[in-house]
């Protein structure tokens, strides 16, 4: 059995090489799928480390990319010993840009964070209109919907698709949180939502004091 | 002397003091707002307005005579829509309520960087061009070259409308004729690599896989950034704009070892030209203000975040101070508040001069900014940040002189010929041609590369 702790750290490190060795080695080993769970579990734990390190000011959003790829990676090197049974899913969450912004940096460094933390993410894309948040929340109803925008305008577009939310009646059933460049206290409370972030790391935190 | 005239000489001279290290009569007033804002104030279609620019002329009259500024309160734009459409392009595209944005894509991937090293022009216009705009297709030879010529005819004609509204305010009005988009416009050569090159997500990946080669990528693209950025007319007071971007996002390690070596020669070389730049440092710089001390004296920084006190003690004696107003209190704050604001930043700001007004940033929306306090806080800047010692020595002063930079490498392409190249392949032209050929050469260069940024 590998050392948990050596590849929680070189996640942690963003140690690529290494933890590519690592999960070669196990799976060469035919683990069973609980060995392997426990792997995928050190694997989320090292990503709590880089979220630990962004929100101390020694990682920037730059790492936070490279360290969703790797965990992307990870995942994939593992696929063969996980099998088609995916890790028990703590929460499900809807994302998407709002209309009229085009940006998906954070939103997609929140998605790599809150999947290794275990969500299952449903996510829109770019530039979506209130009616794809209203309908896929009808669809899968999920814990959470997490808005994400660049631009200052975005403001006004969460406003509306929380809006949208309410007027289907499927607001109460829900958490929202918002996340980008723009957003603040004020903003959040303007636009009506549950919380905000500008930190992808904390969002996911927030996120799963939810679903506790 | 008209009123006019005088105005715009004051206005002249105010810029001029700041620009030749003296203090100003008064602080320059710089607030100059995109074409989005102007057109939204004018009650216009956004997207009728970016594909027809002239009708925007009524609403950019009606905000010069509202607002306060010393340069046109029109901006122009960088984008419209024609010439983006016509090459269709991947990089630039027009949201759903208009806006021409920037989303994420890749124009050059991994393996590309050897060819891009090598030959660097070539590498740019033979892949990542064709994957950034699908109708710059080299197997569509013909349709190519007829796309091309459209776009190029687009974007002569937009930006030609655009700039004569300019002009036409500048004399109406007797703005000082040096906004943001009238000298020259570059990027840092790592900013280069990674906006629409590798993108945000492959520039990251690449500086922790391949940092050698993310080095001599910007090594090898550095003569043409330079080259893009150099001013059509070199004086003391004309400025290169280079809005600088990955940093904030970078660490320092990587920012030292990868960002900072060539993006300090690029403003050494401009210093040792007489070139100044200014630079938009995007989001927080606080981590980088050594670094930014180290830049020619008189760059003008344009802040987004921080604190001004801090700013001001360790960079204020040696480069010109502009932006750090938060723009979005236009909205959220009430007149008087703005006021007292302004107040405050000039108070920390002004002092020993080399300071020009502008806000953090641009306003997207109309709606971003409540119009009494844009008005407010102009005429505040213009009537309260008065020097009682204009004419004093501001600061350090720069000398040219000091700056030395060894010559870089050429820029070398069967794409690109110099007038002696041209000549020695076609030596039956006549030297008379020589000035229009080689102003064809440039501009096509300046356009081809106007794509990428």
């Amino acid at each position: 059995m590998i050392n948990l702790d050596e590849l929680k750290k070189a996640i942690g490190e963003l140690d690529e090489e290494k933890v590519i060795q690592i999960l070669t080695e196990f799976v060469d080993s035919n683990p069973t799928e609980e060995e392997a769970q426990k792997i995928v579990n050190a694997c989320q734990e090292g990503m709590g480390i880089v979220g630990d390190l962004f929100e101390k000011g020694e990682y920037f959003v730059g790492d936070l990319i490279f360290a969703g790829e790797l965990l992307t990676e990870a995942i994939n090197t593992l696929k063969p010993v996980i099998g088609g049974k995916s890790a028990s899913k703590v929460g499900t969450i809807v994302l998407g840009t709002v209309h009229g912004d085009l940006h998906d940096i954070g939103k997609n460094i929140f998605r790599s964070m809150a999947e290794a933390a275990g969500f299952e993410v449903y996510d829109l894309g770019i530039d979506q209109p209130v009616s794809a948040f209203v309908e896929k929340v009808k669809e899968v109803k999920p814990d959470i919907v997490g808005m994400s925008g660049v631009l200052t305008l975005a403001i006004e577009s969460m406003k509306a698709t929380v809006e949208g939310l309410k007027q289907a009646g499927l607001r109460d059933k829900i958490k929202i949180i918002i996340g980008g460049n723009p957003v603040t206290k004020e903003a959040c409370e303007y636009v009506g939502a549950d919380a905000f972030t500008t930190n992808a790391a904390e969002g996911v935190k927030i996120c799963q004091g939810w679903v506790k | 002397m008209t009123d006019v005239k005088a105005l715009q000489q004051e206005r002249i001279s105010i810029y001029h003091d700041v620009y030749d290290d003296k203090i100003p009569k008064r602080v320059p007033v710089n607030i100059s707002l995109p074409f989005e804002v102007i057109a939204q104030f004018g009650g216009l279609d956004l997207c009728e307005a970016q594909w027809n620019p002239a009708i925007i002329e009524e609403a950019v009259d009606k905000i010069c005579q509202t607002v306060y500024s010393d340069v046109c309160v029109f901006m122009g734009s960088f984008r419209y829509p024609s010439f983006y459409q016509i090459l269709k392009s991947q990089s630039f595209q027009m949201a759903s309520n208009g806006f021409i944005q920037h989303p994420e894509v890749t124009g050059m991937l991994p393996e590309d960087y050897d060819y891009l090293i090598e030959k660097p022009y070539d590498c740019l216009l033979e892949r990542v061009i064709p994957r950034q705009y699908k109708a710059f297709n080299p197997d569509d030879p013909i349709n190519c070259a007829i796309n091309f010529a459209k776009s190029i005819l687009a974007f002569n004609n937009d930006f030609m409308q655009s700039g004569m509204i300019i002009n036409k305010m500048e004399e109406k009005y007797g703005y000082y004729p040096g906004g943001l988009l009238s000298g020259g416009f570059t990027e840092a050569p790592f900013d280069f690599l990674s906006d629409q090159l590798r993108g945000f997500k492959g520039i990251s990946m690449d500086i922790r896989r391949m940092p050698e080669k993310v080095a001599a990528a910007c090594d090898a693209l550095y003569p043409i950034v330079f080259k893009m950025g150099l001013p059509p007319i070199i004086s003391n007071y004309t400025q290169v704009f280079i809005p600088l971007h990955m940093p904030p996002f970078m660490r320092e390690k990587d920012f030292a070892k990868l960002y900072w070596p060539s993006f300090k020669r690029l403003l050494d070389e401009y210093a040792s030209m007489g070139i100044h730049c200014t630079i938009f440092c995007e989001h927080d710089w606080t981590r980088y203000l050594d670094y930014l001390y180290e830049l020619p004296t008189d760059t003008t920084l344009w802040f987004e975040y921080g604190d001004p006190k801090l700013i001001k003690e360790k960079l204020g004696k040696k480069h010109i101070i502009t932006g750090l107003y938060p723009v979005m209190n236009l909205k959220t704050k009430t007149k008087e508040q703005c006021v007292e604001e302004v107040k405050r930043y000039i108070d920390i700001l002004a002092p020993g001069g080399k300071y020009i007004f502008n806000f953090d940033k641009s306003p997207l929306l109309f709606s971003d900014i409540k119009l009494e306090c844009l008005c407010a806080v102009a005429e505040t800047v213009r009537d309260y940040a008065v020097y009682s010692n204009a004419g004093e020595t501001a600061g350090m002063v720069f000398n040219k002189a000091d700056y030395k930079v060894e010559p870089s490498r050429n820029l070398e392409s069967k794409y690109y010929k110099t007038w002696e190249q041209y000549k020695a392949l076609n030596p039956e032209v006549s030297d008379f041609g020589r000035p229009k050929l080689q102003n064809l050469e440039e501009t096509i260069f300046h356009y081809l590369m106007f794509l990428l940024v």
